[in-house]
């Protein structure tokens, strides 16, 4: 049998509620209001398990209205749950129809939890000659780890993931075998499952306990050698311990079956994830989507999971497309995708010969019009450093112009002189994204642009503030279009990138116009809507005004007394060194600081500010503050990292 | 910081962002000029090396003081704080006397102090927990100071409520210009999420409002000065400041103009009270 065969069994609620609460503070919202964190969560840890550990199996178990067997032995298991909050209830269908998208088994059964099915799946699989990878967070399933049964906790908060074998396993709760992590739970107890546990008996006690006796029973059989206090409640409360130990087995005997064929991983409904995560507005998670799927030609190995052995091609079955060897697939995305692009669009977009008669009637047309977009292209990102490359012109839908500027400053300013009817009159609207950008970048070729202004930008912040403004995302989500990317044009960002003065005229063209065309469009689409929040007012009055007015004040700028900055600096830097050493002193030993980890360790683990830290988060540091002194020179020295 | 100073111009030319912060206000990059501290010994060297153009000019900082703290005054109508404000009392120190009940003379510092910190933290909706964190006061006793500055100050208690219900009713919330925000956890039935939507009822038409307040004196500053031709140049704007670059011979004009604009950018019940700094630096100013 094939030691190699990988199975990876995911605990759905555990990955889904891990998300949810890791965006809490800043959730991710569609347009149309809806949270979408904890689906993000979930397939982030999902596709992330796929490129890390490239599994042959894989599935997926959901809890399904609790666990009968344990509220049945004891009805406050889990009882005292908040309600789970609606973010998470619509998520789940969510994820389950991307699961089936991807055509990954979805395990559940009413009445079983999550990690009784998981227990179950992996038994079996172990007679098979599997090894599985039970991929959660939860400490509990440690009581399930054997030589072929691991767990994968996902990597997390810059901390990278973990996989606990047996030797893990007994060194993280101090035993000898891992079924012993079952009375460790069932003496300790569970808060957040409502599992009483033995009263009294925390982490260290119930190590010493099972160090000493080997097992619940084990200590129960030995009540007599206990002193004390300690022996008065143990022995009043011997049958909460047994039931303990009992809600905290994980069961192995669950009525499923494992089925190899049914588990192994082939080729995604691409199509039907796509439409899924356009409609979840997930635009970055399907770019990493397609990338799985191009890893044709550089399959990596396995970061962590050992033994490990590359996939080869001959595992994807005939003329089928594997998900790991779809070969070339650049296209994928825009095969497969619902919304239209330039290509899928009639379109006319010319670019302006900026003499003769042509250019002319240009003037002559652009001045006619009551309302125009415009966006400017140039060589750089900060408009106080940047060239004009040109300049697009637009005020009916897919129609457009493109006024391309010469390189010569002289030529340059020249050009623009002919267009100063049109940025200097006060009855032609401008519309424009983020007209801030472009205003500062004419204010350096001496152009005041005037008249009404309409920033598409600042029209959605006052639609929908919570959500991200910039064109792409507003014209995928309004438009269902999905606009040329610059990458296209110019590359990724780095030395070979080119600058847009590089790219030929007639693609300068495409995309500016686009650009400017599409600005025009959501201009007309966020027109009723700023109406109907009744924030029309607020929008010409305040913000529009104030973009003039930022303009000016980020022109204009500020004088800093450099030679005091720079001996700042250096007064700056030699602190920091102080506290550091400073802080080291007292802990004992050199670590990094800006590590939250690592400071936790410090801090909790062997300076034992707290005896039971809750979590190792900065918000303990406060209510240490307090009794500790010296702390305020670790946390002076956290915001300067 | 020193990177960020522009080689054509020897200047530092702040990026302001008008749409990432969702309460309305203001933020900054290149540098980020909200997170120099304003109390430590850092942020006030880091300040220090803001200077006016040359020696013919000086900076001056101008302030809005405790202006969320008389938003709510006034939208809550609270009449008891609203005379405090009136009557040019200070608020911290008339709060200590009401609730702690002593005459305003015999206000101790740290009673002070604690009304200080229940004024600020009341529209983030502080806790007992909070604020036993933020005090030496332990839980029950910020418990019973909380309940006492609601008894104190029952309008605001009400008006607070009356947020979180529009927004369970609407859900969203405005401030005093019609700037929303949407609130679509305010009906969860989780409480920690429900929690932190109900704070945000109370406290984002405060904090917008205020950033209403200071982008209408800037709108309107500017148009002053370039109507008056003025030398003068409005060169930054943090939390609830505005610096300015005056030719000397504008100072006396200038300071009263910037006043005058700010105090009355909106019409509140309550008056609006700037404090304005001249310096030869910003720390000088501020």
């Amino acid at each position: 049998m094939d030691s190699n065969k990988k199975l990876f069994l995911l605990d759905a609620f555990a990955l889904i509620f891990r998300g949810y609460y890791a965006l809490i503070k800043n959730p991710r919202i569609t347009s149309k209001g809806m949270d979408v964190s904890a689906i993000m969560g979930f397939t982030n840890s999902l596709l992330d398990v796929i490129r890390r550990e490239k599994p042959d199996y894989l599935a997926v178990a959901f809890d399904k209205g609790g666990s009968h067997a344990r509220t049945e032995i004891f009805p406050e298991y889990k009882a005292n749950r908040n309600e789970t909050p609606e973010a998470i209830e619509i998520a789940v269908p969510y994820i389950q129809k991307i699961l089936k998208a991807m055509h990954i088994p979805i395990i559940e059964q009413l009445g079983v939890e999550a990690d009784d099915l998981i227990g179950t799946l992996a038994k079996q699989a172990e007679k098979e000659g599997f090894q599985t990878y039970m991929v959660t967070p939860d400490k509990d399933y440690a009581q399930l780890v054997s030589e072929n049964i691991f767990m994968y906790r996902p990597a997390r908060m810059g901390n990278g993931i973990e996989i606990w074998g047996v030797d893990e396993v007994k060194k993280k709760f101090e035993i000898e075998h891992p079924e012993q992590v079952i009375d460790y739970l069932g003496m300790m107890g569970d808060a957040v499952d409502n599992i009483p546990g033995l009263a009294g008996v925390g982490d260290k006690t119930a190590k010493k306990f099972i160090a000493a006796y080997g097992s619940m029973e084990g200590l129960l059989e030995n009540l007599n050698e206990l002193k004390g206090k300690m022996k008065e409640k143990v022995t009043a409360n011997a049958e909460l311990g047994l039931l303990s130990k009992q809600l905290a087995t994980i069961k192995i005997d669950c009525d499923v079956t494992f089925n190899a064929e049914a588990y192994k991983l082939s080729a995604p409904d691409a199509e039907k994830v796509t439409t899924l995560f356009e409609e979840l507005e997930f635009r970055r998670m399907k770019d990493q989507f397609f990338k799985l799927f191009d890893a044709d030609g550089n399959p990596a190995t396995p970061e962590t999971v050992k033994p490990s052995q590359v996939r080869t091609k001959s595992t994807a079955g005939a003329g089928q497309f594997s998900l790991f060897d779809a070969g070339d697939d650049q296209s994928n995305a825009s095969k497969t995708t619902s919304r239209q692009t330039i290509d899928s669009t009639t379109h006319h977009y010319q670019t302006v010969q900026t003499s003769g008669l042509g250019f002319k009637l240009f003037l002559q047309n652009l001045t006619a019009q009551t309302s125009v977009c415009f966006d400017t292209e140039t060589t750089s990102l900060d408009p106080l450093v940047a060239e004009l490359v040109g300049i697009a012109f637009s005020w009916e839908k897919t129609n457009g112009f493109y006024v391309p500027f010469p390189e010569d400053r002289q030529e340059a300013n020249t050009l623009i002189q002919q267009l100063l009817p049109f940025f200097e009159s006060e009855n032609i609207e401008k519309i424009g994204q983020n007209l801030k950008y472009d205003i500062k970048v004419l204010d350096k070729y001496g152009v005041t642009v005037k008249g009404p202004l309409f920033d598409t930008m600042i029209a959605h912040y006052l639609i929908n503030p919570d959500m991200r403004h910039n064109m792409d995302i507003l014209a995928e989500t309004y438009l269902n279009y999905t606009p040329v990317s610059i990458t296209e044009l110019i590359g990724k960002k780095g030395k070979n990138q080119l600058s847009m003065r590089q790219v030929p005229v007639e693609k300068q063209t495409e995309y500016a116009v686009e650009d400017a065309d599409i600005t025009l469009q959501l201009a007309a689409h966020f027109t009723p809507e700023l109406k109907e929040a009744n924030t029309m007012e607020l929008f010409n009055t305040i913000e529009i005004p104030l973009v003039k007015v930022l303009s000016a004040m980020e022109i204009e700028g500020i004088n800093l007394d450099k030679a005091f900055l720079n001996s700042l600096s250096s007064e700056l830097s030699q602190d920091i060194t102080k506290l550091e050493n400073n802080i080291y002193e007292q802990a004992g030993e050199t670590f990094n600081i800006g590590s939250p980890k690592q400071l936790g360790i410090v801090l909790f683990e062997k300076m034992k500010l707290v005896d039971k830290p809750k979590k190792q988060k900065p918000d303990n540091i406060p209510r240490l503050k307090m009794y500790y002194p010296t702390l305020p020179r670790t946390i002076k020295l956290l915001p300067i990292f | 910081m020193p990177a960020q100073v522009n080689p054509n111009t020897q200047r530092v030319h702040t990026d302001y962002i008008q749409t990432v912060a969702a309460t309305g206000r203001l933020s900054s990059n290149n540098p980020n000029l909200q997170n120099i501290p304003i109390r430590t010994e850092r942020g006030r060297q880091v300040r220090k090396a803001f200077v006016p153009r040359n020696n013919d000019h000086v900076l001056v900082a101008a302030d809005y003081s405790q202006i969320e703290l008389r938003i709510i005054a006034a939208l809550s109508n609270e009449t008891a704080m609203m005379e405090a404000f009136n009557n040019g009392e200070d608020i911290h120190a008339t709060t200590a006397a009401k609730v702690f009940q002593v005459a305003l003379d015999d206000v101790t510092r740290e009673q002070r102090s604690h009304a200080k910190t229940v004024n600020f933290g009341i529209m983030y909706g502080v806790s007992a927990f909070g604020l036993s964190n933020q005090t030496n006061l332990t839980r029950s006793e910020s418990k019973e100071l909380i309940e006492a500055y609601y008894k104190t100050y029952p309008k605001l208690k009400a008006y607070m409520s009356a947020q979180v219900d529009f927004a369970r009713e609407n859900g969203f919330v405005q401030t005093v210009l019609g700037r929303r925000r949407y609130l679509k956890d305010i009906n969860s039935a989780n409480a920690i999420v429900r929690g932190a939507a109900e704070r945000n009822a109370v406290n984002a038409p405060i904090q917008g409002s205020a950033a209403d307040i200071i982008k209408i004196a800037m709108i309107n500053i500017y148009k002053k000065l370039n109507d008056g031709n003025y030398k003068t140049k409005m060169l930054l704007q943090v939390h609830d400041e505005l610096v300015f670059d005056v030719p000397k011979n504008e100072l006396d004009i200038i300071s009263k103009l910037i006043k005058h604009e700010m105090e009355n950018a909106f019409k509140l019940d309550v008056p609006l009270d700037v404090e304005l700094g001249v310096g030869d630096n910003w720390l000088e100013a501020h």
